[in-house]
């Protein structure tokens, strides 16, 4: 059983075209499925293509190549400044173990319903670029995850980078996950929310809902109906249950359904804090 | 396949198989076995040593992940006769007790401290959040790396 | 290096501290000797079945397997267990839990081990599943062990008074049942060890175990093996919290190294397999009904408790038996009837786990508490203060307390604390969402085994021929650090620094029979004997110091570091020199001691076989600050303190190393430890879904002695690894119906159960 470690991404493409080869970047998720003796065959490491590591901003967009550690946004100025919401859901992901070799990608990839990093993706609007030998094409997080733990990526394509839109400096980005620990907890529930208000009305608002549906859910009903209306506790209320009627979480051994639709509303209540 | 990388500042060639897992060639293969296991899936920090000086964990990393890097072990930050300022600041302030999470501990630590030479105790208890330990509450742990001395 | 002798009283640190964090210190898990082969167990994962067949064929033909062991390969009884050895080394015909094993594998690799189990065809006929207790007492259920002819491990009464007739004539009756689930120990380092059958037909084991004597025993009966020809060596464990006291790898190592002689086997369980084969916590159930009079004064409890054992014995009895013998509290109660039954089902095997059914109770009795005290209008720990037992009462199981008491003491420091006399601004001023509370438990946790079974230690110490003492520990150190202390305790009495002195972890060939590393019984039993044999010591060594310096007679003689010497004359003679000067014989000394126990003739407690009744308690009294998120249901635990009675304190580290982990396991237990099973699966098979607490879920808890002096314990201590354990669930319960205004009843809390008692006190400010 063969381990390949490529350097450039032309020495990718040729190790994907063999059969049975499994892409592994951070591991922390391919590892453990593997042990578990979901998947054999070749491995492919990704870690060494400097291509697809380091973050950079240009014409209003951060581009995270998909390699790149959770360690390495976590210590980003940019993201600590500009998207203080990946920041918060990368902070709350895993430990700082985990953080040091997981990476974005791989969440991305790995399509979780309980994903730590896909509700501040699906709420900063982010994109994918994927990446094959001859083609490549961009997607949004929304389209490119099609279920739990399954994403439109095709045999030979790998997701190369990530592009966020930099949001407008003074939106309120709001993250809180819910797990029964506060470290090494898979989420049970949680909330990304971008928001601008002028002065207490809300001009827009992103929710995006994680671990209550099989994929993350925007909240589009909660949205419009809060878009243009003040952030006060009544319209958060109503909010609450506009959500609640949105979100199909099931049971399992973390938490029951019922659990995660009261609390999925009852996050939307601690928006208020940002009334000025 | 053959893998050539520095682990305590000694350069090592093996030939390695390809679902080797880092934790089993450092505790089988080259006898240091200060580096421990209790879980095998990344959740409980026992495993971690420091590659290229940043803490990760051998169980879920492969041997062939190791060729051409720089690792350090607890055994290479120090020992009995010349122990590191954490491995002594955790014997003096009483945060070992059975010591199975310690190693993993220590080498957390000290990628913090690399980090960050004077982190807040907060801080300190956010970095180690990785590392599970059943013995102690945590308390007397944060308070030797708080109060390590330092160089 | 320290010159000072290494005494009782200054804190100091553990002298495998260092060797621990360098990594330098070998675990049991730690050993690889050349040549090794691998054994691993398969196991039948049905919870209730007859087995009707193992196909091993294709598993024995696979290169590299070198034995594939079924039931017919295993000599002697195929019966292990503590007392009750109703535990199969493989199974024959019955499988009893999902984790009973079939077939036994020796490979020369892990991977070649994990292909072979994979191999192998087991054919089962699945019985009716007992997946809790009433399911195992329903009158036509299956029997899990039909020799026995019950479901029902024990049955068991103890009464003091007359309970019902006295119930009648109380002012208050209170009634409620209480629930605590199976917990997982979740040591770092799991159940693992090596074994090897020499050439002399001697069968050498390295295990991680709590009691390396009575290991062979236990792997003696089940294999036919005498057990003076098994030696166990068992090294510093990697935690144990009674989770390996009783043979976990031992006997299948046994059964491997017997089939091949001269090699040495390892296993080590991976945690999923100490999930399923390892021992849990009793799960149980505890009704209550509890009078008392206006005035506050307790007079009468009637309970039943259940515990559910699992498939298999282990020293379920014995927990029952403590978890009665405590079911009252540390309060004086005249009336006590309680009865309790042990329960088989199909679940995973319950066993010893740190608080030892005293954990359970102590929900139900500091439960009963809270509520009396909210129905009288009382100050919560007023309340248990005008209850608590003191020296010279009788406790609930009408065992006269002759013993140290410290209780009121506890209760006393704790209604002084800040925390507790701050609690009404501290909660007035919560946070937007929030609710606070603070809650409070007395505890306490029998020391020993109780009577019935000798709680006996042989201490072994040795000068060497350099003139150091060597100190043969018979009781394992699991994390506890009884090694340290017995080097203090031979430091204080010899007058030896710590660089004079070595403790040698228990090897059955060097040290003597010391009982299990448990029951919070080895520093105290142990301890004793080891004053003993310094006594012989330093009696032998100062009469031959006398001799070699001609001095006619003994007296004026003492021990200063490094040397005897002779006060009236000055003269010393080095311990180097009388190291070399004495023959081996002559240089070791050997001393026993056993634990008292209680003199009362108890008309009750008649069923128990062992353990009824304990007679020495450490006592505690537990604090806690919570806030309660309403939005999501999450518990945050602000602020612990823990003020523990042990008797007089030894080494302040240690003692409190032990409070202080006893209450992160009692937190976990209280918020996020629930051992899950559905049908008798286990729905927490790892570390991803049975949570425990990391450094970002615990406070820093404050830690208090109140000293008492423990007259029969060495230098006055008695033993406190348990009773932090049995605090954290009463105490979160109480801040959390202090907070709600509702009162738990089931452990673990869980965020659905606080927003559900929120959303049923109404939405109140």
């Amino acid at each position: 059983m063969s381990v390949y470690l490529p350097g450039t991404l032309n020495e990718l493409w040729n190790l994907l075209d063999e059969p049975d080869t499994a892409v592994m970047a951070g591991g922390t998720d391919y590892l453990v499925r593997r042990r578990a003796g979901k998947s054999a065959g070749q491995i492919c490491c990704l870690e060494r293509i400097t291509a697809l590591r380091g973050l950079e901003a240009q014409g209003g967009f951060l581009e995270i190549g998909a390699a790149t550690t959770l360690t390495d946004l976590l210590e980003s100025g940019t993201v600590a400044a500009r998207l203080p919401l990946l920041h918060q859901a990368v902070r709350w992901l895993g430990s700082p173990l985990v953080r040091n070799q997981a990476t974005l990608g791989g969440n991305l990839c790995t399509a979780s319903p309980a994903g730590d990093t896909l509700p501040a993706l699906y709420a900063l609007g982010a994109q994918v670029a994927l990446l094959s030998r001859d083609a490549n094409r961009v997607l949004y997080v929304a389209e490119f995850i099609t279920g739990p733990g399954r994403t439109v990526l095709e045999s030979g394509e790998i997701l190369a980078r990530v592009i966020i839109p930099l949001p407008d400096p003074d939106s309120v980005q709001h993250f809180e996950k819910v797990g029964r620990r506060q470290a090494l907890a898979i989420s049970v529930a949680s909330l990304a929310a971008m928001l601008r208000l002028d002065g207490d009305i809300i001009r827009d608002i992103r929710l995006a809902f994680g671990s209550v549906a099989p994929t993350v859910l925007r909240c589009t009903e909660a949205e419009s109906w809060l878009t243009g209306r003040s952030l006060s506790s009544g319209n958060l209320n109503h909010a609450a249950d506009l959500v609640r009627a949105a979100v199909s979480p099931i049971d399992d051994v973390r938490a029951t359904a019922d659990y995660r639709r009261q609390v999925a509303g009852n996050l939307i209540l601690r928006l208020k804090a940002y009334r000025p | 396949m053959i893998i050539r990388f520095c682990i305590n500042g000694r350069d090592t060639e093996l030939d390695v198989r390809g679902d080797e897992r880092a934790v089993d060639t450092l505790r089988e293969r080259l006898g240091l076995t200060g580096t421990k296991e209790g879980c095998g899936t990344g959740e409980c920090g026992a495993c971690a040593i420091l590659v290229n000086g940043r803490a990760r964990l051998s169980c879920l990393t492969l041997a062939a992940q190791l060729d051409g890097q720089d690792l350090t072990t607890i055994e290479g930050l120090g020992s009995p006769k010349t122990p590191h300022a954490l491995q002594r600041s955790f014997a003096e302030h009483g945060a070992v007790q059975c010591g199975f999470c310690t190693p993993g501990m220590v080498v957390a630590a000290a990628d913090l401290l690399a980090r960050d030479p004077h982190p807040e105790r907060e801080t300190i208890r956010e970095a180690l959040s990785g590392n599970l330990c059943r013995c102690t509450g945590y308390t007397r742990i944060l308070d030797a790396v708080h109060k390590v001395e330092k160089p | 290096m320290s010159h000072e002798p290494y005494d009782i009283g200054p804190a100091r640190p553990r002298l495998d501290a260092l060797a621990k964090a360098c990594g330098t210190e070998l675990f049991s898990a730690d050993s690889y000797p050349p040549g090794l082969l691998w054994a691993g167990a398969r196991r039948c994962g049905v919870p209730h079945g007859i087995l009707r067949g193992v196909d091993a064929a294709e598993a024995r033909a696979l290169p590299g397997v070198h034995a594939v062991l079924t039931r017919e390969d295993v000599p002697g009884s195929n019966r292990q267990g503590i007392v009750h050895k109703d535990m199969p080394v493989l199974c024959g015909t019955r499988v009893r839990h999902c984790g009973d094993p079939v077939a036994l594998v020796v490979a020369e690799s892990r991977d070649v081990l994990r292909k072979a189990l994979a191999l192998i065809h087991v054919d089962i006929e699945p019985r009716q599943t007992l997946a809790d207790m009433d399911a195992a007492l329903a009158p036509d259920a299956p029997l899990i062990h039909e020799p026995h002819g019950s479901n029902i491990l024990l049955a068991a009464e103890i009464h003091k008074g007359n309970a019902e007739e006295a119930l009648a004539q109380c002012d208050v009756v209170l009634e409620e049942t209480y629930f605590t689930p199976a917990q997982a120990h979740a040591f770092l380092e799991t159940e693992n060890g090596l074994a090897r059958l020499d050439e002399d037909g001697i069968l050498h084991l390295t295990v991680s175990t709590q009691a390396p004597f009575r290991d062979r025993f236990e792997i003696g009966h089940a294999l036919g093996i005498e057990p003076w020809k098994i030696r166990v060596h068992s090294p510093f464990l990697g935690g144990g919290f009674g989770g390996k006291d009783g043979a976990t790898v031992q006997c299948l190592l046994g059964l491997a190294a017997l089939r091949l002689p001269g090699r040495t086997i390892k296993m080590w369980w991976d945690r999923e397999e100490s999930f399923l084969a390892g021992y849990k916590r009793h799960a149980a159930r505890m009704h209550y009904r509890l009078g008392a009079m206006n005035d506050g004064t307790l007079r009468s409890l009637v309970c039943h408790l259940w515990y559910d054992t699992g498939a298999y014995a282990h020293l379920g009895g014995e927990i029952m038996e403590l978890g009665m013998e405590h079911a009252a509290g540390p309060y004086r109660v005249n009336h006590m009837d309680c009865r309790g039954l042990c329960v088989y089902t199909n679940n995973p095997v319950a066993g010893a786990f740190r608080g030892f059914g005293v954990a359970q109770a102590s929900l139900a009795f500091e439960g009963m508490m809270d509520r009396l005290a909210d129905r009288l209008g009382r100050d919560r720990l007023d309340l248990r203060r005008q209850n608590a037992l003191r020296r010279g009462d009788r406790n609930c199981a009408g065992v006269t307390l002759t013993s140290s008491v410290g209780l009121d003491e506890c209760l006393r420091r704790v209604q002084g604390h800040e925390l507790w006399t701050t609690r009404h601004a501290w909660k007035k001023d919560a946070p937007p969402f929030t609710r606070r509370g603070v809650g409070v438990a007395a505890v306490f946790n029998g020391m020993g085994y109780g009577r019935g079974l000798a709680d006996n230690a042989i201490a072994k110490i040795e000068l060497t021929p350099d003139g150091r003492f060597v100190i043969y520990s018979g009781v394992p150190d699991m994390g506890q650090g009884n090694a340290s202390t017995f080097a203090q305790i031979a430091g204080e009495m010899l007058c030896q620094d710590a660089g004079r002195l070595e403790v040698i972890q228990p090897d059955t060939e060097r040290s003597h029979p010391s009982g299990s590393a448990s029951a919070g019984r080895t520093t105290y039993t142990f301890g004793q004997a080891l004053i003993k044999a310094c006594e012989m010591m330093t009696t032998k060594l100062v009469r031959r110091a006398a001799l070699a310096l001609m001095i006619d007679e003994p007296g004026g003689f003492t021990l200063v570091p490094g040397a005897v010497r002779h006060l009236p004359t000055g003269k010393e003679l080095p311990l180097t020199v009388m190291g070399a000067m004495l023959p081996r014989d002559d240089r070791v000394c050997v001393a026993e001691y056993l634990m008292p126990v209680s003199r009362d003739v108890l008309d009750t407690g008649k069923d128990f076989p062992l353990g009824f009744p304990h007679l020495i308690f450490p006592f505690a009294a537990h604090l806690v600050r919570v806030e309660v998120d309403e939005l999501t249901g999450l518990v945050r635990v602000c602020d612990y303190l823990a003020a523990t009675d042990g008797g007089r304190v030894l080494n302040p580290q240690n003692f409190h190393q032990q409070i202080e982990g006893a209450v992160a396991q009692g937190l976990g237990f209280a918020l996020m430890e629930g051992f899950g099973t559905e049908n008798a699966r286990i729905t927490t098979p790892d570390l991803s879904t049975y949570l425990i607490p990391t450094s970002l879920d615990l406070p820093d808890t404050q830690s208090v002695a109140v000293e008492t002096l423990e007259h029969s314990g060495p230098f006055g201590m008695k033993g406190v690894g348990e009773v932090g354990m049995n605090g954290p669930l009463p105490a979160v319960a109480s801040a959390l119906s202090d907070a709600l205004g509702a009162h738990i009843t089931r452990a673990p809390v869980t965020p659905a159960m606080i927003l559900e008692l929120l959303a049923s006190r109404g939405a109140q400010a």
